[in-house]
């Protein structure tokens, strides 16, 4: 695994070198290594039997996506670098303090409530504000940042506690209607509510890649919690419905679609973004104009939803495939660790976690090379952004224990004390040594 | 549940190959149509947003650079060449709509900074600056294209100064030129109008006249006649020609005549100081076409001169077939009429290579290009091009071109200061044929000084004008050669 970071390392460090970048971004790059050599560090002492791609992968996506940044803006480099500070520290605390990942199973409803919460905030006038068209922003003194990012993983530990619980529940329902089984009405209202969730979110907010991966997350997990295959169609049948209503409601909607149909007859209007995308991926061709040599600059958003458009030219058909694989890996390792452990709430959150990663960067990726219509969301650990780099690194971090504590259970690693029991122990120790001391001074 | 996980996991993995298809189909597919789109500016903006190394001469004179335009504009960069048309032939012009011509064009990568080693040593630099446009240095003097530009003033022509020994390019103008900063500014329908209209012009602006043309040499080629000769063993200092006023070549009835007619005679030294025609006609038909032919190719006539900008001219002469069957034209050509096209800039090679022992070097004009630090990238080494006669030939010939120079053809007007002491010929090339109104190129090839030889020119002065068809190749070239050697000996 060191040598899998190394790897990474290396190949930022390489990819570094042709880049036509400034100087100050040398020491940022090395801060860069250093926090995520801590990181693996971290995970080595905390969670030792865990999946050992995982990190790697996402370190190489981080650094993929902070070399482009850095390419673009060094001021924004600097900042990425103290986002993924940050998103560090929140990934060793996260493995600090989730030691037991089932105990996360008890806070089912406080997980809705902060899920929710976090969801409407940017709702909240005086506190949200919109940026770029979506509001979904929330200012909180000197911070700003976007609620939505933390509200996913809130509502996956929801939804892996909530069907762990009642999952096989609402699967017994015995109506049926032809070849399908007809959940019970009651059992139906959640489903009907993460659909309402998602559409406040997408009318609300305007946000209409945040609404669809959450409304994919959700039925995603309660398909794969019921094993009924009518909830995926149910699921289906609603979003049809949505987005039907939507496009006839919203001029945005039906723009959006226009211009992926067609961006080239919009060029100096709402099609740029994307025609410029694809140039620049052009431009590119399979091995890329190389770091500081093309003109990503010229996408709107080239940092942001778009940095796939500017890897995919600087890097090449290569370096964009390397980016299609690299989250290929983290699905594959996500569900493979969701296939090993037994325990229900474990398996869901880790489908959830998983989903929420690889449909997010589906949806953007897509969006940028028009295989869906665009729909602005971040590309997880590439795009400049401290929520979602945060968010992200919270995620992989409740994906590592996840993987450890089966690896665990399974006893391919020693079941070792965990952080705060070898505490306790050493607290214990400490008292009994001190009874010792007193004994002997008698 | 794992069924499903599965499910899921075939699922995403479906959606990602169809990402994969479509990043394919744009990127390798589609590419071609993308480039080609006219509202991908991409190529043309990169260059524009970029900066660009200046093009200086041998002693620093910036004769192209890029100039940050004001906030706001289109473009950060505006290329400005501050000597306007003096040195148009030779940098050429960077445009947006028009592509770039001369050292712009060969040179891009350096001056774009693209070069694989600027590449790599920005690498290193990255303390510094994230510019690492090269810039690239010629080999020509400022002054001596100066003196060029005013001794030929407003007369069609061309003049060259050759370094003897190294090939190297001081001077290099042709009349008339162009302001490149017309053209490469970033109003490109004004600039498109211009370029058309200097296109359409006879003669030729936009073309470096001094090394992508060609003309009639006159008896400026009696040198490369008389050099055969002398290698070939068929005359020597001693051979006296008779005194005739024509000479009757085979298959044909109709005689050559020397200059106006007159009678001509005497050795070799007389009649090379005199510039008679009928002695080197005579040579050229005792030497007979494949040895003229291949004399003619040893001074590289036939092929492109071997030069760094793009697209020179090639010196013609004829074949042997065609000599054979047409012996007046090769009596004619002797003395450089008929068929015979020579490239100023040829001519001033082999005037260096008489005063190189016989060596010709391979002309340049870019002496070295150096990275954003100064630090030299790339020197021009000089190379041979031809050895193109004996030491001893070449030594036999800068002695018949110091008579040309102290009493012969050129003596009236070839005047350096300091006394220096040069050696030339002229050469008055007849355009007209018969009955037409008289017309011809008037000039003059030579180098000085003439026993420790450092510079070789050759002037040319084309004759699309009564004045300069009127003149003979030592009026008019020689005042024109003598200022420009004199700027060129000033030097140093």
């Amino acid at each position: 695994m060191a040598g899998l970071v190394t790897a990474g390392a290396y190949t930022l460090a390489s990819l570094g070198q042709n880049a036509v970048i400034p100087s100050r971004i040398l020491p940022f790059l090395g801060l860069m290594l250093l926090l995520l050599v801590s990181a693996h560090v971290a995970v080595r002492w905390l969670a030792s039997g865990a999946d050992s791609t995982l990190l790697p992968v996402a370190a190489l996506l981080n650094g993929l996506g902070y070399v482009m940044i850095a390419r673009l803006s060094e001021r924004l480099a600097g900042l990425q670098t103290t986002w993924t500070f940050i998103g560090i520290a929140v990934f060793i605390a996260v493995l600090v303090f989730v030691e037991r990942i089932n105990d996360l199973s008890r806070y089912t409803w406080h997980f809705f409530a902060a899920g929710a919460g976090l969801l409407l905030l940017p709702l909240v006038p005086g506190l949200g504000f919109s940026s770029g068209g979506a509001r979904i922003w929330v200012n909180l003194g000197p911070i700003n940042f976007q609620p939505g990012e933390f509200a996913k993983l809130a509502l996956a530990l929801f939804f892996a506690g909530y069907l762990a619980e009642r999952g096989r529940l609402i699967s017994t329902s015995t109506r049926r209607l032809g070849p399908f089984t007809i959940p019970e009405a009651r059992d139906l209202l959640p489903l009907v509510a993460a659909w309402g969730f998602s559409v406040v979110i997408m009318v609300g907010q305007k946000d209409l890649g945040s609404s669809l991966l959450f409304f994919t997350l959700f039925v995603v997990m309660v398909w794969v919690a019921t094993e009924k295959t009518s909830y995926l169609v149910i699921g289906l049948g609603l979003f049809v419905v949505a987005c039907v209503v939507a496009y006839n409601l919203f001029d945005h909607v039906q723009t959006r679609v226009a211009v992926w149909l067609d961006p080239w007859s919009r060029y100096d209007g709402k099609g740029y973004q994307i025609a410029q995308a694809m140039f620049a991926l052009g431009n590119g061709g399979v091995t890329g104009t190389g770091l500081g040599r093309g003109l990503p600059q010229r996408i709107p958003e080239a940092k942001n939803d778009f940095i796939f458009a500017a890897i995919g030219e600087e890097m090449g058909l290569l370096g964009a495939t390397i980016v299609l694989l690299s989250f290929m890996v983290i699905i594959g390792a996500g569900l493979r660790i969701a296939l090993r452990t037994q325990r229900p709430f474990e398996k869901l959150l880790a489908t959830g976690l998983t989903t929420i990663i690889g449909v997010q960067a589906f949806i953007i990726i897509g969006g940028v090379i028009r295989v869906v219509p665009l729909t602005g969301i971040t590309l997880p650990f590439v795009s400049y952004g401290g929520s979602s780099l945060v968010a992200n690194y919270a995620l992989l971090a409740l994906l590592i224990r996840l993987s450890d504590v089966s690896a665990r259970r399974l006893g391919e690693v020693p079941d070792t004390p965990m952080l705060s029991e070898r505490w306790a122990a050493r607290r214990a120790r400490k008292r009994t040594d001190d009874v010792t001391t007193e004994v002997s001074d008698l | 549940m794992n069924q499903r996980i599965r499910r899921l996991a075939l699922a995403l993995l479906v959606l990602y190959a169809v990402l994969f298809v479509q990043l394919n189909f744009i990127q390798v597919g589609r590419k071609a149509s993308l480039d080609a789109d006219v509202r991908n500016t991409r190529q043309t903006v990169r260059d524009f947003d970029e900066p660009r190394g200046p093009i200086l001469t041998a002693e620093g004179v910036v004769i192209a650079e890029s100039r940050r335009t004001e906030p706001g504009s289109t473009y950060s960069w505006q290329r400005v060449y501050p000597e306007g048309e003096l040195f148009a032939h030779l940098t050429g012009y960077f445009t947006l709509a028009y592509g770039a011509t001369q050292v712009e064009r060969v040179m891009n990568d350096v001056l774009s900074g693209n070069t694989a080693e600027q590449q790599l040593s920005g690498v290193w630099s990255v303390f510094d600056t994230d510019d690492n446009s090269g810039s690239v240095t010629l080999t020509l003097d400022a002054n001596v294209q100066q003196a060029a530009k005013d001794a030929l003033g407003e007369r069609e022509g061309s003049v060259v100064v050759l370094d003897v020994q190294t090939g190297a390019v001081k001077a290099m103008w042709s009349w008339p030129s162009f302001d490149p900063n017309v053209i490469a500014d970033h109003d490109s329908a004004e600039a498109g109008v211009w370029l058309q209209f200097l296109d359409l012009l006879p003669s030729k602006p936009l073309l470096a006249n001094a090394y992508q043309e060609r003309y009639m040499p006159g008896s400026t080629f009696k040198v490369i006649t008389t050099a055969a000769a002398l290698e070939a063993g068929v005359v020597s200092l001693d051979t006296v020609f008779a005194e005739e006023s024509q000479y009757l070549p085979p298959q044909t009835d109709d005689p050559i005549e020397n200059y106006n007619g007159r009678s001509c005679g005497g050795d070799l030294t007389e009649v090379f100081r005199r510039s008679c025609n009928t002695p080197f006609a005579r040579l050229s038909i005792d030497l007979g076409p494949s040895n003229m032919v291949e004399a003619a190719t040893r001074f590289g006539i036939g092929e492109e001169v071997p030069f760094d900008l793009p697209s020179p001219a090639a010196s013609a002469f004829g074949d042997v077939d065609y000599f054979v069957d047409n012996l007046p034209l090769l009596a004619i050509g002797g003395f450089g009429q008929g068929n015979t096209q020579m490239v100023p800039l040829h001519m001033a090679a082999i005037a260096a290579a008489i005063a190189n022992r016989g060596t010709m070097m391979t002309p340049f004009a870019i002496d070295l290009t150096r990275d954003h630090d100064g630090k030299v990238l790339d020197r021009t080494e000089p190379t041979m091009w031809r050895q193109v006669m004996s030491p001893g030939v070449a030594s036999t010939m800068v002695d018949l071109m110091k008579v040309v120079a102290s009493s012969g053809t050129a003596s009236c007007c070839l005047k350096l200061a300091d006394g220096v002491v040069a050696a030339a010929k002229t050469g008055t090339a007849q355009l007209n044929g018969p009955g037409e109104p008289e017309r011809s190129h008037a000039w003059m090839i030579g180098f000085a000084p003439a026993d420790t030889p450092r510079y070789a020119f050759a002037v040319v002065l084309k004759g699309t004008n009564a004045e300069i068809s009127a003149g003979t190749g030592g009026t008019l070239a020689g005042p024109v050669a003598s200022k420009v050697m004199n700027a060129a000996l000033r030097d140093r």
